[in-house]
């Protein structure tokens, strides 16, 4: 997987508890063009704090231009941005 | 800084032994967060890997090395050096500006961690801090071990290294926690001294710098084994008081108890300096500074409950000579407008006419603020110190810059001088 950061729009749902699933982002492709991908399955969320910075890593799996990929999202809890991290 | 040891060296204290005191110290910690938070955010390199420097904005003139990683060590960059010097000495250096929202971040989930291990824990500075570990040892185990665990959870859990020293009182944790970097546990009990300390050069001992050194130097004590070695006597003739510290600092003789009220060190003075972005010329805008610095000066005097006795206004040139005046106060005080109008005549009187660079005011001998001998030949300032304390109150609230003096209007000057960020928290002004 090669390491990307790319900050996303994202569409995600805060459950009672607290627990957030990601459900659906959109970002530009190597062509400018906006692209939406929907996730299919979170597969594993971790959290890291590196630097005392809290972020949550999901890994996540969607059908991206007809097949299958596994890759990271990251969301930043002090700056609420959601990154995609690495595909 | 340390408190004050009563100076009884011959009798070797006996209480120490069972003490058991960690200093925490953040590997080269502004260039190592800088490098971990951007690790986090995708970038490939990480600085602590090639010749890097945390440098100061040289358009304002604070061109200066903040914080080096160890290969740039390598080139002879120094922290605190010019950063076109040190670009001569490495062409191939990266800069990368601070943040300081990002260390005082890192620095508190440094803290937060190590509550996990004691309730008694003092900042020393942003990066370093004591932990005192007496008596956790039957709940956590051997002090050796639980270092070495807290500095792998650190590395782990926060991604960067730190240095643990562990001895019976903070001066000692202190020196061990210096003995080799970076990611290291290292142990100086009393009984280790002759071999690990008295053998490293006298200027390493905490409280001997640049100045002291020459002198000791002079004497023919070279390490701190020498200076443990002299006559008491001979040291108090040359030093005073200060020579009974030294001596006791390299027996490694100190007792302050780990403070954890506040986290506040013991404070001798306040004060607050800047480098101006031009070079100042005339009187007034010198009294503008003078007065940016004194706002925040003085609030961090107030914020700290003190009133102050002496003021000392220190002048760099453009020509980077530097000089300073001081003077007492009849009657000690915390008032801005009077300790400005002090620093002002200070500054008048001190003031050889050449560009200015950089100013600075510093205030001492300070009292507590509750009791204040009142004086009927001196003017009364008790209807401005109620104004300071409202302003006070509303800069907490609201920011510091949400009231200021209508004189920095349009002065190319912020209203609040001194310190690393305009808006930096005030209890962490007072480290």
């Amino acid at each position: 997987m090669k390491v990307y950061m790319k900050p996303i729009k994202m569409i995600a749902w805060f459950a009672e508890n607290g627990i957030l699933t990601p459900v659906r982002y959109q970002m530009n492709d190597e062509s400018r063009q906006h692209i939406t991908i929907n996730i299919d399955r979170v597969i594993q969320r971790d959290e890291e704090k590196l630097a005392g910075n809290r972020m949550i890593i999901f890994k996540c799996q969607s059908v991206i231009e007809g097949t299958e990929k596994v890759y990271e999202l990251k969301y930043e809890i002090g700056s609420c941005k959601w990154f995609l991290y690495k595909m | 800084m340390f408190g004050v040891y009563n100076y009884d060296v011959g009798c070797r204290k006996v209480m120490d032994k069972k003490r058991i005191i960690f200093h925490i110290d953040a590997n080269s910690a502004y260039l190592s967060w800088e490098a971990v938070y951007r690790l986090q955010h995708g970038e490939a390199v990480d600085l602590r890997e090639i010749p890097s420097v945390v440098g100061g904005n040289q358009a304002t003139r604070h061109g200066i090395v903040l914080a080096k990683s160890i290969p740039s060590k390598k080139y002879g960059v120094k922290t605190g050096e010019p950063l076109i010097q040190a670009r001569r000495k490495c062409p191939n250096l990266v800069v990368v500006p601070p943040r300081y929202e990002l260390y005082m971040q890192c620095s508190s989930a440094m803290i937060d961690v190590l509550k996990d291990y004691s309730d008694k824990i003092q900042l020393f500075s942003i990066d370093e801090c004591f932990l005192d570990f007496t008596g956790m040892d039957a709940l956590l185990g051997d002090p050796l071990e639980v270092a070495h665990g807290i500095k792998e959870r650190i590395k782990r859990e926060l991604g960067f290294t730190i240095n643990i020293g562990i001895s019976s009182n903070q001066l000692l944790a202190k020196m061990a926690g210096q003995l080799k970097k970076p990611d290291m546990v290292h142990t100086l009990y009393p009984e280790e001294m002759p071999s690990k300390m008295w053998v490293l050069p006298v200027e390493e001992l905490y409280m001997v710098g640049r100045a002291t050194a020459p002198k000791l130097n002079q004497m023919g004590i070279y390490t701190i084994g020498d200076l443990a070695k002299t006559n008491i006597d001979l040291l108090k003739y040359k030093f005073k008081s200060w020579g009974l510290m030294l001596y006791a600092y390299a027996h490694g003789i100190e007792d302050t108890p780990v403070n954890n009220d506040g986290a506040v060190p013991y404070i001798k003075g306040i004060g607050n300096s800047c480098t101006i972005h031009f070079d100042v010329e005339d009187r007034e805008t010198a009294h503008k500074v003078l007065l940016s610095l004194v706002e925040t000066v003085a609030m961090r005097l107030r914020h700290g409950g003190f009133c102050c006795r002496l003021v000392q206004v220190s002048i760099r040139t453009s020509e980077l000579a530097s000089y300073g005046h001081q003077r007492k106060f009849h009657v000690a005080t915390d008032c801005t407008n009077e300790i400005y109008a002090e620093a002002c005549r200070l500054f008048d009187r001190a003031w050889r006419g050449e560009p200015i660079r950089h100013l600075g005011v510093r205030v001492s001998e300070l009292c507590g603020n509750d009791f204040i001998q009142l004086s009927m030949l001196e003017e009364s300032w008790e209807k401005q110190r109620l104004v300071d304390r409202a302003v006070d109150k509303i800069r907490l609230k609201h920011g510091s810059y949400s009231i200021f003096r209508a004189g920095f209007l349009h002065s190319r000057l912020a209203p609040m001088q001194g310190g690393v960020v305009e808006d930096f928290p005030v209890m962490t002004s007072i480290l």
